[in-house]
């Protein structure tokens, strides 16, 4: 099983988030693997099974379950470092030396995508899709990485 | 080398002791790289007019010191000082528009620096003398019963925790707090002690003289209302209560507290404010808001922003509570 935690958090100016991964669906379809999807209420569900609201102790719980993890940059990449379990995040305008840990896959398309100033309200950042990773990367990695696991 | 920037806040000045604080400024016998005058006037003049300052900017164009005349916001010196603070040089020598300092003060304290020091001042005297026999301490818990330890020219050099009016101090190490009112009562009494809380020792040392006049006109705490000190001396009392502790607000997001809380153990004494404790056991942020007045000394991005950082945030995280400084 598969967790997924595709959406960081809304922003103030209900701007899209520019670290929101543009191909989830694509990738989704990519994946031959069950996918639980975490989250909460008001994002758009992707996959049958969405667990909304989950408590950290519910979430540190479905990561000691699930056999690999895949998330923007959010809360959710920090806690599964915290519990040592290794996933997959997809990067575009924030930077995986500064909020990355090495212990996961880190998938930045291009360092030129940075926000300039990483330390503002991602509000002032525009989106642009082009800035992540294509599906069939995300895939080739999460092959990768359920080998080493296994 | 060291940069060293001499930082003057002034108002209500001109023409009384500003120009007497210039002039021993730019006889010093080491020189600071850059020297910034705040002006803080209701009306601020363009003093490129006048006649004498004329002369000091000649004089210090000809000596080859950089300096700025900057207008500032009125909001109080110790937003003054954290401008100063935050430029860039390593060491800031603050001086008061009415302290003039002896020829050889700054190279007195220049001379001291050493790896471990966070500040150092020198003897802050008024004539005429008042304190010439006394043996204070210049432990903050002393600070209400015994006279401050600069106000005498003492024989020693000594180890103290706290300083008053002008002093060297290492910059960008810790931040003044900005909750104060526009009075900035024990605005480097709290600056001061937060170096020495950082692990950084504040030393005094002997003839480095520095006349403190009192100029009973002028001066950026004039208009000052008795419920400013009130509050400001509110904030001091309460970050006074938390001595022997490391203050760790954590205003910022879930994903930061988690990081945050692999460090926890690596804080000497930490009492946490933040905003999930379900991660990390905290007061809340309402409560520091309450008590410190000001939370942008530790805001993790604002302090990011200002260190240009490019290491990971757990690192920042450790930088900002001095998990593993080489002096603590």
């Amino acid at each position: 099983m598969i967790v997924i935690h595709p959406f960081a958090k809304p922003l103030q100016n209900d701007g899209v988030n520019p670290k929101n991964y543009p191909y989830w669906q694509e990738l989704i379809a990519l994946i031959n693997e069950p996918i639980v999807q975490v989250g909460v209420d008001g994002e758009q569900q992707l996959v049958s099974d969405f667990r909304k609201g989950l408590s950290i102790q519910e979430l540190k719980q479905l990561l000691a379950e699930c056999q690999t993890w895949i998330a923007v940059d959010s809360f959710f990449q920090h806690l599964a470092w915290s519990v040592e379990k290794p996933g997959i995040v997809l990067w575009s305008v924030s930077d995986p030396n500064i909020f990355g840990h090495t212990e996961n896959i880190n998938l930045l398309k291009d360092r030129s995508y940075l926000a300039k100033n990483q330390f503002l309200w991602w509000d002032y950042t525009p989106y642009n899709s082009e800035a992540f990773v294509k599906p069939e990367e995300v895939v080739y990695h999460l092959t990768s990485l359920q080998n080493t696991t296994i | 080398m060291d940069k060293v920037l001499c930082s003057v806040a002034t108002k209500g000045r001109y023409f009384t002791t500003l120009p007497l604080v210039l002039s021993a400024i730019i006889n010093q016998t080491k020189l600071p790289d850059k020297l910034i005058i705040f002006d803080d006037n209701d009306e601020p003049q363009d003093m490129r007019n006048e006649f004498l300052y004329q002369h000091f900017f000649n004089i210090l164009n000809a000596k080859k010191i950089d300096w700025e005349w900057l207008y500032t916001h009125k909001k109080g010196q110790h937003h003054i000082h954290q401008a100063a603070n935050s430029m860039g040089f390593d060491w800031v020598w603050r001086v008061d528009d009415d302290a003039i300092p002896e020829t050889n003060v700054l190279q007195k304290l220049f001379n001291a620096i050493r790896d471990d020091a966070g500040a150092i001042g020198g003897a802050i005297l008024t004539p005429p003398l008042q304190f010439e026999q006394f043996s204070p301490t210049g432990l903050l818990a002393n600070i209400d019963s015994e006279p401050n330890i600069q106000w005498q020219n003492f024989q020693k050099a000594k180890e103290v925790e706290h300083l008053h009016c002008s002093f060297l101090y290492r910059a960008g190490i810790h931040d003044y707090n900005l909750g104060l009112s526009r009075v900035a009562h024990r605005e480097e009494t709290l600056f001061s002690y937060g170096l020495y809380q950082k692990g950084y020792k504040l030393l005094v040392i002997p003839n480095a003289i520095t006349w403190h006049l009192k100029n009973p006109q002028g001066g950026i705490r004039s208009n000052a209302k008795e419920e400013m000190f009130k509050h400001d001396e509110q904030i001091y009392r309460n970050i006074l209560g938390f001595s022997g502790q490391t203050i760790v607000v954590l205003n910022c997001g879930l994903g930061d507290h988690i990081v945050f809380s692999r460090l926890l153990l690596e804080i000497p004494n930490p009492v946490v404010f933040g905003c999930y404790p379900e991660i990390v056991p905290c007061r809340s942020i309402a409560e520091a808001q309450a008590l410190f007045g000001d939370l942008d000394q530790w805001n993790i991005y604002k302090k990011m922003a200002q260190w240009n950082w490019t290491d990971s945030l757990e690192n920042a995280f450790r930088k900002l509570y001095d998990c593993h400084s080489p002096i603590r």
